[in-house]
């Protein structure tokens, strides 16, 4: 099986007392997996060691093959932080933030066009916000904001797709088809590692549920999570 | 009507009308990224290299440019190294900006009259070569941001994630403060070292209360910058006897508080805010 990202003996820490602590993960090519753990086990800090933001004390991060390092690997990567962090002082429109995704891989001179246009309203048509681009951001609801950052982290079919707490906020009626549209995506070929307190999100479409607990990585079934390792 | 056609009032005209197009394109990313008061900072610098351009015997310009790159580049550099907060940075350059363009100037007996044309702006005694040397800075700031606008917006709405998709975060954002020095200099005989900042700033306030989208507000902003400046500078020529930096500035202020009161009638309009 071609792997999609891995680590190997991940040590990493904030101070003194590790985050990870030897941490090991192998994820395939068009796997679905969730990690799952409770507040502060590294779930977050793990996807910015993948995507670079952090670097590893002592072990090794491959993603898609390379060095996450590497800004032409990450380029590759659809990355969807926890919450909003888009900054509030001017308005941008829901159309400019799914847009933004499609930079890291447009020409570095290049210019918006009807491509890009037409791609945007397709990420937003995934999340069920078709006729919103227009939107300004700061008018819409946390659940709505929550999937325009979504939508711009699937904007550029990225191989790759790294997700943190993706549904937060969002009302349950619309995770199942959430998660099916990560499904297809994973179908397609990408992998999806989405961090998420509660896979029940996403129990019905999932290849796999690693927990991330005392600095490691292990594998349970839907069944082990609930009957050994509910995060309150 | 003299005031419309008078050679040193075309030649003003030419010099505002730049300078209050151009300065929203650069505001924008700076307010958004709550970095107003870096243009302050900038222009503070400047007014040291005008007096070290005095001291030097070179065009106070030159001298106001090559210290606002110098000090831009600086300011970034502590700024992103984490080894001065940004506002301790911004107060650093601030003072001791004012205080070696005074001590420089003084020392050259040249505290005079000029230096408050460098600090609030002399326009009206433009020459066509200053003209040019402001156009050329205001279009060299516009030819480099329409390139590199969506990497810069990127970066502007949200550097963790723009830095996690590979983009050069570092390097667009030493662009915008060298972009933001640029501006200064080329404001600095419009409006003066000491309120240029506010044309980088109070446009795209005004813009954002209209607007729903990055692009629309630095439309609305170059729209209020441009008209601005120009009624600005028509009340100071028709009064005759006015600094024409302090009306422009005071005109912009204006716009911001007519475009507030017509954004929140326009959100009391919006049908999504209407349902709420």
């Amino acid at each position: 099986m071609q792997l999609s990202l891995s680590l190997d003996g991940v040590r990493f820490g904030y101070g003194a007392s590790p985050v990870l602590d030897g941490a090991d993960l192998a994820i395939g090519a068009g796997e679905f997996v969730v990690l799952a753990g409770h507040n502060g086990s590294g779930k977050s800090t793990l996807l910015k060691l993948c995507v670079g933001l952090l670097r590893p004390g002592a072990g090794t991060v491959r993603v898609l093959g390379g060095d996450p390092s590497d800004a032409t690997i990450r380029r590759r990567i659809g990355y969807a932080p926890q919450g909003l962090r888009v900054v509030t002082s001017i308005p941008v429109s829901v159309g400019e933030v799914v847009t933004a995704g499609l930079t890291p891989t447009a020409a570095m001179l290049g210019r918006d066009g009807d491509t890009e246009r037409s791609r945007a309203r397709a990420a937003l048509a995934a999340v069920g916000m078709a006729d919103l681009a227009g939107e300004c951001l700061f008018e819409l609801s946390g659940g709505q904001q929550q999937r325009t950052i979504l939508a711009r982290a699937l904007v550029a079919d990225p191989p790759l797709l790294l997700l943190d707490e993706p549904t937060t906020g969002i009302d349950q009626s619309l995770r199942p088809r959430l998660a099916a549209e990560l499904r297809a995506r994973a179908d397609a070929g990408a992998t999806v590692l989405a961090v998420s307190h509660d896979p029940d999100d996403f129990h019905a479409v999932l290849d796999r549920i690693l927990v991330i607990a005392d600095g490691t990585i292990r594998q349970l079934t839907h069944e082990q999570f609930h009957a050994h390792f509910e995060v309150p | 009507m003299r005031i419309f056609v008078a050679p040193f009032a075309v030649r003003a005209y030419v010099a505002v009308a730049a300078v209050g197009l151009t300065t929203p394109l650069v505001g924008a990313f700076l307010v958004q990224r709550r970095l107003a008061l870096v243009g302050d900072g900038i222009g503070h610098l400047a007014f040291a290299g005008v007096a070290l351009g005095v001291a030097a015997g070179v065009a106070p310009v030159w001298g106001a440019l090559a210290i606002a790159v110098l000090g831009a580049f600086t300011l970034e550099r502590l700024r992103t190294a984490g080894r001065v907060a940004g506002d301790l940075a911004l107060a650093l350059v601030f003072y001791g900006g004012l205080a070696v363009g005074a001590v420089v100037l003084s020392a050259k007996h040249r505290f005079d009259a000029s230096a408050i044309g460098v600090l609030f702006g002399s326009v009206l005694t433009a020459s066509w070569t200053d003209v040019i040397v402001v156009v050329v800075l205001c279009v060299a700031v516009a030819a480099t941001i329409v390139p590199f606008y969506r990497q810069l917006l990127a970066v502007a709405l949200d550097e963790e994630t723009a830095r996690a998709a590979g983009l050069p975060v570092d390097g667009l954002n030493l662009l915008t403060v060298l972009l933001t020095a640029f501006l200064v200099v080329a404001g600095m005989r419009v409006v003066g070292l000491l309120l240029v900042a506010a044309l980088l700033v109070i446009p795209v306030a005004a813009g954002s209360r209209l607007a729903h989208s990055f692009r629309d507000t630095i439309t609305w902003g170059m729209t209020v910058g441009v008209i601005s400046c120009i009624a600005g500078l028509v009340f100071a020529l028709g009064q005759g006897s006015i600094a024409p930096g302090g009306t422009i500035v005071i005109a912009s202020l204006v716009a911001f508080v007519a475009a507030a009161f017509a954004g929140r009638r326009a959100v009391r309009k919006h049908p999504r805010q209407a349902a709420r």
